[in-house]
């Protein structure tokens, strides 16, 4: 294990541990609002790479079919519950056009798009948009009326969840694999290293996704009530801070970010419909070595999970997995003991 | 449902009593999901172009996932014996899953055969017929070739499944054979985001080739990783990446890599004498009209003869048996073991009461990749 | 006679017959995998529906038991039925090291740990060559029983299903007793078994080893049906699978377990052929909608299809057949003017605030003693502290003249210290009895395998005996079978102070008894204090309402701030201007 070598495995680490970040944070973010644990978050991740791909080929996405159903499901589902609230059906009405707005628009203009085969970056812009509605409809549909749920419930339909996106995604996608084009074709040398622009890149949107989320819930007042949502959702609510929309919009920067996070491994890596899993697990590794609860944390925590994957993959490649996911039993225990009795025990 | 189905059946059995209503039942079980995906669907496609009747009988195929599960295949196998009650197995794709359906075809007294290479079955051996070569057949072709180049090192990066193991499994011997070592053997996953550590490994321990074993669009990857590592040697690929999904993903990469192949796939390069020809080019050039050019695969090659051994052996079993009889399964049987000098795409086969194998070493051919496409060596 | 007794007949009528029809050899195939799924199902029933304890990890114990077999049938020939035992020694002692890792996690942390290593065991068995990798080990042979080959039949059908009735039957009779009890306060009642002398962390290992040994069986019986085993029986799915089986047909009831396997496996199988034909290509779309299954039955019926019978299922009350029943061995009563209580300069700090400060007092025989104060004094803090349910930062306690400053709750519960609590703490689902049986948990010893095996008739019916009487004692006879949380508060109170009068205690602690009580109530309540006065009880009280404390108390403390500020009887107190001043504020 000489230097040369030893940086290569760091850089790679590092820039799979980049991307584990993003998931990380994302699985923090859903939580500390929703109490939600986002088991498929890595879906996302696939569905963004996967949509791109469709789309550089030429056709229509499978994911726009599926955003619309889920958008007409989620306006149906909006719509009586708010005529039962309140009786009147022109606002139910009002309140299920709302959510079918976006998700109408992105899947239209998709559908006019795809054949036309517009430039990488309009593309990738479609396929983000296209992902990011998905966030809020997923929690819509699957996740509102179980809000006040003990954490276990809402872990078995996330798995739940993560089953129905993983069989679609067979469906839509088929069981090969798709590689995306890079963004930025450059190669930069680093002393041993080389860096590629698409590394770089990946980098950038990381270290920029951090700061804004950091900034967000620590100095925004938006961002301080979604965190209220999580602490005590009744207080939020006498507040004013309604717990389902703090409930959407974290979905939808989830989604966003996992749709972000697609783009960006796309280039990279040989993705498949059941990519989504293994990453997102790994990033859900370093979510929880950071107590579900800290953003710097979880990228310390994915800084780690990269380097040890990537040194575990050098010295003993098959059993790179066992490594990964042993080394989360000793850091779960020291965070329960940490944290104590939960509110749910008494 | 199944007291619905028992009932019907029931029904027409009772009230038919002529044989032209029985038709001839087909299990098929393959990998179409999890990392045998690769050489399930390729079969799957093929048999959407299996003739609905054979010798005036209809034929019926019933096609299920085993999801690349020993345990599964077994489920399947066990509901097309008892359910079902099929008059022949096809199956499955994978070697374990293959395996695990044995005893039980076996047990029900019904023939498999199977798409992928199994271990001689012991007592079992009388119903299973194999078509696919094994991988040391394959195996013999690539390390001829190395041989014939002057390589003497050997590094090995494979999937770290049933496919790589049992290419690994058959390589060791054969190598050893030729006296080329094999100095590092490492494996990766279909769906990691980076092989390279495994890269730079191998890399670094600069063996005069490396042997990628993958399947379809994951054998891309590896490929990509090595060359990023600046990898010099020469690069083998297996039969499950002679594919276009190879090419479409590698790219400018993959020019020069020598993948093996049987011939199913090269119909248009054979030479005229060679006895598969005609039928490698009459699978290439349906497969290709249905699924788009450059479609060909070598698995749905297998499945192509699968459906030559069924048309030569139904009507042979019909003279004797009428379909969905104990007698039609014992005569199908007997049908594959007895029908002699048969020419498929993927070579000549000649099953007898000995040997259920298949293909002679010589049936793995070694191409190279040129301009994306695969050219015989 | 009772409706449990009356399914397990039935089921095990059924066995035999069912194997005697001439049913088409593809449905016994399908009720042999159900069978096997369900005795899986099971111990998820016990661990997670009874226990709280979520674990996605329950497949890899199946893989444990199936590889167990495989290896040495394969490798030295030893007969299955011996491999069995060699299997469940395995898994026990690997269940036995999880259990110690992640069983002290609490909240989510556990299900993430059970799919952590849930996951490594996967790729940890799919990379040891032994184990034949991701190929697993093929070639298994059928059970036999002398020359009667068991194979994948009928036979097979009765002995799956024999085994599987076996250990409902252990699970049901397990429920009704008294470590069923304890086991039952696992998911949200554990402090309250824990100052009934439950050690609650014990239970939940041994239903984890229970759950770990009975997914062990199902593995030996799939190795032996499939005849080949490998990893991804085993994996993160397979876990996910069984826990959705059992969720779908009610993870609180052992029923639930069989229905569920059944219902999955067969839609299972229905979809796999229905999906492909609709959709127009093979694979397993299955997932799909169990995927969207899972959603809607958490969402709709989160008690799963059991609970739907189980409410239209007429539900006999338990006879009561232990009145010759004897008594359980009872405590020595301290004499006349023996120090029941000492609490000597008691502390607690959280952190800058000082909750109790070195509080002292002191109980004699035979007396009623109250602790009162304004809100936020500590009153309730002190309770816990002298009760070991909260720990202190200084300060010693004497029981009976034993020092039980360092002893955890259950340690303080044995010594003969029983207490109530501010909030009702009981299990809404077992009825008053059973409930208040709990209080008499220290008295009796019957354990987990003789309650399976149902050797403990003799105690349990002297603990149901104790439980009537306590009951009777304070008035609640009538309600004996009802169940508990169909109780209006003052009744649940009284059933809190029966429970506490179970465990047979020299010193009675209630926190706010009176909470809640309409005026009527109260008087009752006092009775039965002055009552067992008379009987040589002695009894801690806190209390707000101020003429039952007045009423009934012998001798005062008053907190403030978590301050000593005044002890003395209750003429005294009502005279004090400090105690005035503390209520009410000063004059100025």
């Amino acid at each position: 294990m000489d230097f040369s070598i030893a940086s290569i495995l760091m850089l790679d680490g590092v820039t799979n541990g980049a991307i584990y970040a993003l998931l990380g944070l994302a699985t923090v973010l859903v939580f500390t609002v929703t109490r939600v644990i986002f088991i498929p978050q890595g879906e996302f991740v696939a569905y963004g790479a996967l949509t791109l791909a469709m789309l550089q080929t030429g056709k229509i996405p499978g994911t726009v079919w599926l955003l619309l159903i889920m958008a007409a499901l989620a306006a149906l589902m909006e719509g009586v519950a708010r005529w039962r609230h309140n009786g009147n059906p022109g606002r139910a009405l009002k309140a299920a056009l709302k959510i079918l707005i976006f998700p109408a628009i992105v899947s239209g203009l998709s559908v006019w798009a795809a054949p036309q085969q517009f430039s990488l970056w309009v593309q990738a812009a479609l396929s983000v948009a296209i992902v990011t509605a998905f966030g809020p409809l997923v929690y819509r549909v699957a996740y509102q009326s179980l809000e006040s749920s003990p954490p276990l419930v809402l872990l078995i339909v996330s798995v739940g969840v993560h089953f129905a996106m993983t069989g679609l995604g067979l469906l839509f996608f088929g069981a090969e694999g798709f590689r995306n084009p890079p963004f930025w074709d450059e190669r930069f040398n680093l002393g041993p290293v080389a860096v590629s622009g698409q590394t770089v890149i990946i980098f950038a949107v990381s270290l920029a996704l951090i700061v804004l989320l950091w900034l967000y819930f620590e100095r925004s007042l938006r961002g301080k009530a979604l965190r209220a949502t999580a602490v005590n959702r009744t207080g939020a609510r006498l507040m004013g801070i309604s717990s389902h929309s703090a409930g959407q919009l974290t979905f939808l920067m989830a989604a966003f970010i996992g749709a972000l996070s697609g783009l960006l491994i796309g280039p990279t890596t040989t993705v498949f419909y059941d990519s989504g899993f293994l990453i997102g697990l790994k990033g859900f590794v370093a979510a929880v070595i950071a107590g579900l609860s800290s953003y710097p944390g979880a990228l310390l925590g994915a800084l780690f999970v990269g380097i040890v994957e990537a040194f575990g993959a050098f010295w003993a490649s098959a059993f790179k997995e066992v490594i990964v996911f042993t080394i989360i039993l000793p850091v779960l225990l020291v965070r329960s003991l940490r944290a104590g009795h939960s509110d749910e025990d008494h | 449902m199944n007291f619905k189905k028992t009932l019907l059946a029931l029904a027409i059995t009772a009230t038919a009593g002529t044989a032209a209503l029985a038709d001839v039942k087909i299990g098929v079980s393959l990998s179409l999901t999890g990392p045998g995906s690769g050489l399930g669907i390729p079969k799957q496609k093929q048999l959407t172009l299996f003739p609905k009747t054979i010798a005036g009988e209809k034929v019926e195929l019933i096609i299920l996932d085993d999801a690349s599960d020993p345990g599964k295949a077994a489920a399947n196998a066990r509901r097309f014996v008892t359910e079902d009650k099929v008059d022949v197995i096809f199956g499955s794709s994978l070697t374990p899953t293959s395996a695990a359906i044995t005893p039980i075809a076996f047990e029900a007294k019904t023939a498999q055969v199977s798409g992928a290479p199994i271990a001689p079955q012991g007592d079992k051996e009388s119903f299973v017929f194999r078509l696919p070569q094994g991988f040391a057949v394959m195996g013999h072709a690539v390390v001829e070739h190395m041989k014939k180049n002057g390589v003497k090192t050997v590094g090995f990066l494979g999937y770290a499944d049933g496919y790589g193991q049992g290419w690994l499994g058959s390589m060791g011997p054969l190598l050893e054979q030729a006296g080329i070592k094999m100095v590092d053997v490492e494996r990766f996953a279909r769906t990691d985001t980076s092989v390279t550590p495994q890269a730079l490994k191998l890399t670094a321990v600069n063996p005069d080739a490396i042997l990628v074993v993958a399947s379809g669009s994951g054998a891309a990857m590896p490929q990509l990783a090595l060359a990023e590592r600046g990898y010099k040697g020469k690069i083998y690929q297996t039969h499950a990446a002679a594919t276009p999904d190879l090419t479409r993903i590698g790219g400018k990469t993959v020019e020069g890599t020598f993948v093996v192949s049987g011939p199913a796939l090269l119909g248009d390069q054979l030479p005229d004498s060679h006895p598969s020809k005609k039928q490698a080019v009459n699978f290439v050039t349906n497969f290709e009209k249905s699924f788009g050019p450059n479609s060909r695969n070598q698995f749905a090659g297998h499945a192509y003869d699968f459906q030559i051994a069924m048309e030569k052996v139904i009507p042979m079993a019909l003279k004797s048996a009428k379909p969905g009889t104990p007698e039609f399964r014992m005569a199908i049987r007997d049908g594959l073991e007895n029908m002699g000098r048969t020419v498929f795409a993927h070579g000549v086969m000649n099953w007898t009461a000995k040997d259920h194998e298949g293909y002679t070493l010589e049936t793995g051919v070694m191409t190279k990749v040129v301009d994306g496409k695969f050219i015989v060596q | 006679m009772k409706i449990k007794n009356f399914a397990l007949l039935v089921l095990a009528i059924a066995i035999p017959v069912l194997a005697l029809l001439p049913l088409p050899d593809f449905w016994i195939v399908q009720l042999n995998y159900i069978g096997l799924y369900a005795l899986v199902c099971l111990g998820l029933v016990l661990l997670t529906g009874v226990g709280g304890l979520t674990s996605f990890g329950q497949a890899a114990f199946v893989g444990i038991g199936a590889y167990t077999t495989a290896w040495l049938t394969l490798n030295t020939g030893m007969s299955p039925w011996l491999t069995l035992f060699v299997g469940l020694a395995i898994t026990g002692a690997s269940a036995l090291i999880v259990a110690a890792i992640t069983l002290r996690m609490s909240g989510h942390y556990l299900p993430l740990a059970t799919i952590a290593w849930g996951l490594s065991l996967y790729y940890l068995m799919g990379n040891l060559a032994a184990l034949g990798k991701y190929d697993g080990l093929q070639g298994l042979k059928s059970l036999s029983i002398g020359s009667l080959d068991i194979g994948q039949g009928r036979w097979f059908f009765v002995l799956t299903w024999v085994i599987l009735l076996a250990g409902a039957t252990a699970l049901l009779n397990l429920l009704d007793s008294r470590p069923g009890r304890a086991i039952r306060s696992l998911k949200g009642a554990s402090q309250m078994a824990e100052a009934m002398g439950i050690n609650t962390f014990r239970y939940k290992v041994s239903i984890f080893l229970i759950a770990a040994l009975l997914a062990s069986i199902g593995g030996w019986l799939l190795a032996h049906f499939q005849l080949t085993v490998n990893p991804s029986a085993f994996g993160l799915k397979m876990g996910i699978e069984y826990l959705f089986m059992t969720v779908v047909g009610g993870i609180g009831y052992v029923w639930g377990a069989i229905v569920g396997a059944g219902l999955i496996k067969l839609l299972d199988d229905y979809l796999q052929v229905a999906l492909p034909a609709l959709i127009g290509t093979s694979g397993s779309y299955e997932v799909i909608v169990f995927g969207v299954a899972i959603v809607l039955v958490l969402k709709y019926l989160p008690d799963g299809l059991w609970s739907l019978v189980a409410r239209y299922l007429p539900s006999a009350p338990r006879r009561v057949d232990w009145q010759d029943a004897g008594n359980l061995p009872s405590r020595s009563k301290p004499a006349r003017g023996e120090s029941v209580l000492k609490v000597d300069k008691i502390r607690k700090q959280f952190g800058g605030l000082t909750a109790v400060n070195d509080i002292s007092f002191q109980i004699d025989a035979g007396q009623i003693v109250g602790l009162i104060g304004p809100n936020g004094a500590g009153k309730s803090t002190t309770f816990n502290l002298i009760t070991g349910t909260l720990s202190k930062t200084r300060g010693q306690v004497l029981f009976r003249g034993q020092d039980i400053s360092s002893l955890p709750a259950r340690g303080i519960a044995r010594q003969g210290m029983a207490r109530t609590f501010q909030h009702v703490k009981m299990i809404p689902d077992m009825t008053v009895l059973e409930n208040v049986a709990m209080g008499a948990y220290t008295r009796g010893h019957s354990g987990v395998i003789g309650a399976m095996l149902r050797i403990n008739k003799a105690e349990e019916h002297r603990m149901m005996k104790e439980a009537q009487r306590q009951l009777e004692r304070i008035g609640m006879g009538e309600h004996l079978h009802e169940q508990a949380g169909n109780l209006a508060m003052g009744p649940q109170r009284l059933m809190e102070i029966a429970r506490a009068l179970c465990s047979d205690p020299a010193l009675l602690l209630l926190d706010e008894p009176a909470a809640g009580l309409r005026h009527k109530e109260k008087q009752d309540l006092i009775q039965v204090l002055r009552q067992l006065q008379s009987e040589g009880m002695s009894i801690l009280l806190v209390e707000h309402d101020m003429d039952l404390v007045m009423d009934v108390c012998d001798h005062l403390v008053v907190m403030e701030f978590g301050t000593l500020l005044t002890q003395g009887t209750p003429e005294e107190i009502q005279a004090s201007p400090a105690v005035r001043a503390a209520y009410l504020g000063t004059e100025h």
